[in-house]
């Protein structure tokens, strides 16, 4: 139950991995570090998820509020590597289609 | 009172100190319980340690009676805390018969009627992690030809998720109509989850209408997991897509809507991710595992072979569920 | 009121020139070993509360007759930055939680009497009472 959250800020971009697993204990870890960020105006973030193994309903809260967050705001977030079973996740819930989002490619899972 | 106690332990102490006897030491531990019964300090039990100690021992030197006031000092702290764990302890209690009569009141508030509708034979179960359930089941019938049932989830669980689910409640009351259709009735309830919810929360909801007459389900769903069909002629398992948002997250949102034609021994099966997104130590328990529970059951009622998948998966988790657990099964016999 | 004296806290050995007004005053008035333990320890959380919220302020302590009763009344005060929610502060288990000590409601469990005046941003002012029994 582990979480690693990596993040680097270049001319109002964004940039980062996520690795581990998302869920109820590990989201609030991932919520602060984004916060930081969220009432920026028209930012870019690109998250490379790839190495996200595992990722319930809560984790999916994060991502949505940071959405939200940086939409109001003008700006923009991709999220890029996901897995199939991530790209399940929000296929089903609908977010994939008003999300930017990018499964991993060929080689991944 | 004080000086009775002091005098037993006086004397308690002298007996040991002569004898050193396990006996000795076993009246001492009787003691040390009917001083915590009575509240006493730490630092007082040192200090009548020393009490004691001085009336059987005067000739001890200074310097054993200086460590004592030490002790006595270092013991204050230890009881401070001690006083703060116990009334901590009372307040815990006091929450947990909040919560009590808390998940009373949801029970209540949740209570649903399964429908009474020809041909069809409907299973339930829906289990809390804890007190509260943050997932929702409720049905609509006349009790004739219309049966809806909505199945919702919201994220997280406890508390905050039973408190955001009597929202959904009251809005699934405003359509007093069995035959509500699901593209309105998951657009009117998104509305009102919209407007009263944080960023970071949102519910799935599956809604479904079966009419008797046709043998026809009409369903939509708001970024439910896919509900399951299975069908008895060639015995195999579909999963019923639907498109639609999460509820929550955006103000408007046209849902879906789609419609199964059920044969005899049919069933759809709708669930929440506490079944969907169970893991066990080899990882995820896969949805053919799911499907295999159901399918060894097939014939059975509705109920039995809801009861019989919440049995299994919790055996394969080691009775150790992660979510609220919610399963609807709905057979066409 | 009698055996008044104060204390001006502003470093870390100020805590301890409280304490030992504190025990004086206690010993002077008849309190036993274990509740002049009490009342020091209790001096000594409230003038750590000066120095590491407010950096300044000041112990006063003295000996009271009321209605007949004896005992020793703490003050403790100082003008820092108040307490902005006293319920908050005087709930178990919020600071013993980050590691701050016995604090406020440890000191009012010592002691027989305890009250707060505090305005946010002008100050806080503690009395702290325990009768001799």
């Amino acid at each position: 139950m582990n979480i690693q959250v990596d993040l680097t800020e270049v001319d109002n971009r964004v940039t980062g991995s996520i690795s581990g697993e998302i869920d109820a204990h590990t989201a609030p870890v991932l919520r602060e570090k984004l916060e930081v960020f969220q009432n920026r105006p028209s930012l870019e973030a690109e998250l490379d998820l790839s190495e996200v193994n595992y990722m319930d309903s809560t984790g999916l809260g994060v991502f949505v509020a940071f959405y939200k967050a940086l939409n109001n705001n003008g700006g923009h977030v991709k999220l890029i590597g996901l897995s199939s079973r991530l790209k399940r996740l929000f296929d089903i819930t609908g977010l994939g289609e008003i999300m930017d989002i990018e499964a991993a490619g060929k080689g991944g899972i | 009172m004080v000086q009775k106690i002091e005098s037993q332990y006086r004397e308690i102490l002298k007996q040991y100190i002569q004898m050193q006897s396990e006996q000795n030491l076993y009246e001492g531990q009787n003691f040390s319980r009917k001083l915590i019964a009575e509240n006493t300090s730490p630092e007082d039990v040192i200090s009548m340690h020393k009490a004691a100690l001085q009336e059987l021992h005067e000739e001890m030197p200074a310097q054993v009676w200086h460590s004592f006031d030490l002790l006595i000092e270092m013991m204050i702290s230890y009881g401070m805390a001690l006083q703060e764990r116990q009334s901590l302890i009372k307040r815990q209690e006091e929450l947990r018969v909040e919560m009590d009569l808390a998940a009373n009141v949801q029970e209540t508030l949740l209570k649903t009627t399964l429908p009474n509708v020809s041909g069809l034979d409907i299973g339930l179960l829906s289990i809390p992690l804890r007190k509260m359930n943050g997932d929702y089941v409720y049905f609509i019938s006349d009790h004739k030809r219309y049966a809806g049932v909505a199945v919702a989830d919201v994220i997280g669980k406890g508390l905050p998720a039973a408190l955001c689910m009597s929202m959904i409640k009251f809005g699934m009351d405003t359509f007093n109509s069995p035959n509500a259709r699901p593209e309105e009735v998951l657009s009117v309830i998104n509305r009102i989850v919209e407007k009263s919810i944080d960023d970071s929360m949102f519910v799935s909801m599956f809604y479904g209408n079966y009419d008797a007459e046709t043998a026809r389900l009409t369903y939509g769903s708001a970024g439910h997991e896919p509900a399951i069909l299975y069908r008895a002629e060639t015995n195999s398992f579909f999963e019923l897509h639907a498109k639609g948002l999460l509820l929550g997250v955006a103000p408007n949102v046209a849902y879906g809507e789609y419609d199964v034609q059920l044969n005899e021994n049919d069933m759809v099966i709708i669930m929440t991710d506490g079944v969907t997104e169970g893991r066990n130590e080899d990882g995820f328990i896969e949805r053919e595992v799911i499907f295999d529970l159901i399918e060894a059951k097939k014939d059975q009622p509705a109920q039995t072979i809801a009861q019989h998948v919440f049995n299994e998966l919790e055996r394969m988790q080691n009775a150790e569920l992660k979510d609220d657990f919610s399963i609807v099964i709905c057979k066409k016999i | 009121m009698s055996n008044q004296s104060s204390v001006d806290i502003k470093s870390e050995w100020d805590i301890v020139a409280a304490r030992q007004l504190g025990r004086n005053v206690a010993k002077e008035l008849g309190f036993g070993t274990v509740d002049q333990a009490r009342i020091t320890t209790a001096i000594s959380e409230l003038a750590r509360n000066i120095y590491l919220y407010a950096g300044e302020g000041k112990v006063e302590i003295m000996g009271i007759v009321e209605n007949g009763l004896s005992g020793i009344l703490i003050i403790a005060s100082d003008e820092g930055p108040g307490i902005p929610d006293i319920r908050r502060v005087m709930e178990d288990g919020f600071s013993t939680s980050g590691g701050l000590g016995a604090g406020l409601p440890g000191v009012k469990r010592l002691m027989d009497e305890f009250k707060i005046d505090t305005v946010h941003g002008e100050g806080t002012a503690i009395k702290a009472t325990k009768w001799l029994r």
